[in-house]
């Protein structure tokens, strides 16, 4: 009996701890993450009134014309799903009209009838831009309010699956992470996706710094948030400070406790019960002297940024995979410098993706 | 029972468990299908999903094996998938090997939805097959690699899920529908552009683009390159070039409109116009011939205006 039950309990230890081990990795990512709430709202198509996410009821067109939607003429009219018809409108130059860009620019794409709408909201940087990606593409920007809040609208998209992401800039100029999430869209309903709390940007002063000289790391986010910021070292550190007014926050780390060599530093933000994810990570190396990181407002080249447009998109993907798999590939798509194109280059571009 | 196989049983479990603790917490590629019993010549679906399980995912590729003897691969649907752009779009490489590769920019950690709490796996393709000799078979994920979303493309632990079926006579019929002559939905709207890089195609201008459909998938793409503006819909089928994204343009000049169509499996199309980025030389001759003629009549009525002035000033 004895023996039974002290192998149990050694089984059972072992259990408990392999469990807890392995599952609290998982438990502390959701911790990292943001607390997002998805609703869905019944359509109110068809009460006469434009609605959330509808483009237009009944006769009620909101304005909207055939010329409007980009048609020379005819008669605009309204779908039983609340999305534009406009089968009676006639066009001298095409189906569906795109103006402006031209070259290597692209254009204003006139929106389709669809059958669901989504509705983004969360915070961001005062008065920072905010842009929106669907499935890696640039769908709109927007500019935040004085309080960092944002809300953005898509309608007329079809029913599926659907990879969202969103990215602001700060007012020097550098870029959140992509804050990304997939939701399914159903047809005839808006889908509200709150909560959503932009990463903060992240800088250093230094990009070496004297063992035993304060390192300031500074950055952007929502104003009165609660920044984190976390050095890695051989042990972690975490500090707290507080972003002013204007959402920038700055703490001045002590480098003292860390070694020589090579660290870095992210940061998150939270409010109330509302936490950003964390932020991209800086580098910063421990030496014997200091060295200034080149300022914020310095362009900086993104790496997987290869034509030059200060963007990462389709046009440095398409670049890329041309050279998949081929053989002596310029340095410059070569992302990880191993001397192939292959999936991991890939994933380093889809990590700075800027769409 | 002896002490002996009663420890053997404990540390069995123990293994177990431990196991299943890890299979919790690592990236998951599982091919599945709501049938696993299926009748000679009927056709059935098999999804391959990726559940991220907490991690964050932007690329994965890998190798679908089947028995060919035994199916037959009709179809390949990507239309719902997770991947936003394809490195190697599915496809049937050789018999019996579909090989795939793709990135999802930003991450991937399962889809939200409001039906449902925290995430749920993503499908990053469908097959569709018929059933053609009776017996037992797997389809297999080979060669299998899942890459977090860390700037440095560090493999994600990975478990694979194979899917086994079996084929006969005695199994009850399938209910899977060839679909879907119902999706009416043309592709998602896209926007090509044009760029040109000393990397490739020795500099030369070229246009990329890339679609989404939410029903089954894009099937092709087809460029038109006119100098005259169209109705994009009423071109000839026979003008339309099938291409790939990129594409090198015909007219290095970008004095032309470029048309770009793309085509779900069902044959919805949708279409996007570039205009062209400098004008034709007859439209520039033109512009130039009116600016310059504008600035003689200007320079001459001031002239004139001067004249008259000085003439009314000696009077």
């Amino acid at each position: 009996m004895n023996f039974k039950f002290h192998y149990f309990l050694i089984a059972f230890v072992f259990c408990f701890t392999a469990s807890y081990l392995l599952l609290a990795k998982n438990a502390f990512a959701d911790a990292d993450g943001v607390i997002l709430t998805v609703t869905i709202s019944a359509s109110s198509c068809g009460n006469g009134g434009i609605d959330s996410g509808e483009e237009c009821d009944g006769s009620d067109l909101d304005g909207g014309s055939c010329v409007s939607r980009g048609y020379s003429s005819g008669t605009l009219s309204c779908n039983s799903n609340c999305t534009f018809n406009v089968s009676s409108c006639s066009s001298s130059s095409q189906q569906q009209q795109q103006q402006g860009g031209g070259g290597g620019g692209g254009g204003i794409v006139i929106p389709p009838s669809g059958t669901g709408s989504v509705v983004f909201s969360g915070r961001a940087y005062p008065l920072s831009t905010v842009t929106l990606l669907k499935d890696a593409q640039v769908a709109v920007s927007t500019i935040a309010g004085p309080d960092s809040n944002f809300k953005i609208s898509l309608s007329g998209l079809s029913a599926g699956s659907y990879i969202f992401s969103l990215y602001s800039q700060d007012k020097n100029g550098l870029r959140s992470v992509l804050f990304n999430f997939s939701i399914t869209l159903t047809v005839n309903a808006t889908t509200n996706v709150g909560g959503i709390f932009i990463a903060p940007t992240i800088a250093v002063n230094k990009s070496e710094v004297k063992k035993g000289d304060d390192i300031s790391i500074f950055g952007q986010t929502a104003p009165q948030s609660e920044v984190t910021i976390l050095v890695n070292s051989k042990d972690d550190y975490f500090v707290k400070t507080k972003s002013d007014k204007d959402g920038v926050y700055l703490y001045n780390f002590d480098t003292s406790p860390l070694d020589f060599g090579d660290h870095s530093a992210k940061s998150k933000a939270a409010i109330s019960d509302f936490a950003s994810s964390f932020s991209n990570l800086i580098l910063f190396k421990i030496g014997a002297e200091n060295v200034l990181a080149p300022k914020p407002t310095e362009k900086k080249v993104l790496k997987g940024e290869i034509n030059g447009d200060d963007r990462v998109n389709l046009v440095d993907f398409s670049i890329v995979a041309y050279w998949y798999k081929r053989p002596s590939p310029p340095l410059k798509v070569d992302l990880n410098g191993d001397g192939k194109v292959d999936l991991i280059d890939f994933s380093i571009m889809a990590y700075y993706w800027t769409g | 029972m002896t002490k002996f196989s009663k420890l053997k049983i404990i540390i069995l479990f123990s293994i177990f468990c431990f196991l299943f603790s890890l299979s919790a917490i690592a990236a998951k590629l599982e091919l599945n299908s709501s049938v696993s019993e299926i009748g000679t010549g009927q056709q059935f679906k098999i999804d391959l999903t990726l559940d991220a399980e907490g991690e964050d995912i932007n690329a994965a590729e890998g190798l679908i094996s089947f028995p060919a003897e035994m199916l037959e691969l009709k179809e390949i649907r990507d239309g719902e998938s997770v991947v936003s752009f394809w490195i190697e779009k599915p496809s049937l490489k050789e018999a019996g090997k579909i090989k795939f590769s793709g990135v999802i920019p930003g991450g991937f950690r399962g889809i939200l939805g409001p039906y449902w709490k925290g995430y749920q796996p993503g499908k990053v393709l469908s097959l569709i097959f018929n059933a053609k000799k009776e017996g037992m078979g797997a389809v297999k994920i080979r060669d299998a690699k899942v890459l977090l979303n860390d700037g440095q493309g560090i493999p994600a632990e990975t478990i694979i899920f194979n899917f086994q079926f079996l084929i006969s006579n005695q199994a009850p019929s399938s209910k899977f529908q060839v679909p879907s002559s119902k999706d009416t939905n043309p592709p998602e709207l896209f926007t090509p552009e044009v760029a040109s890089d000393p990397n490739i195609f020795d500099g030369k201008r070229f246009l990329v683009f890339a679609a989404q459909d939410k029903g089954i998938g894009v099937d092709y793409y087809a460029i038109h390159e006119s100098a005259r503006t169209k109705e994009a819909a009423r071109i000839d089928t026979k003008d339309w070039i099938v291409a790939e994204s990129p594409y090198v343009l015909k007219d290095q000049k970008l004095r032309s409109y470029i048309y770009v169509k793309a085509v779900d499996k069902i044959g919805n199309e949708r279409f996007a116009v570039l205009p062209p980025k400098f004008a034709p030389w007859y439209k520039k001759w033109f512009v130039d011939t009116a600016a310059g003629l504008g600035i003689i009549i200007v320079v001459l009525f001031s002239i004139w205006l001067w004249r008259k002035y000085r003439k009314i000033s000696n009077m």
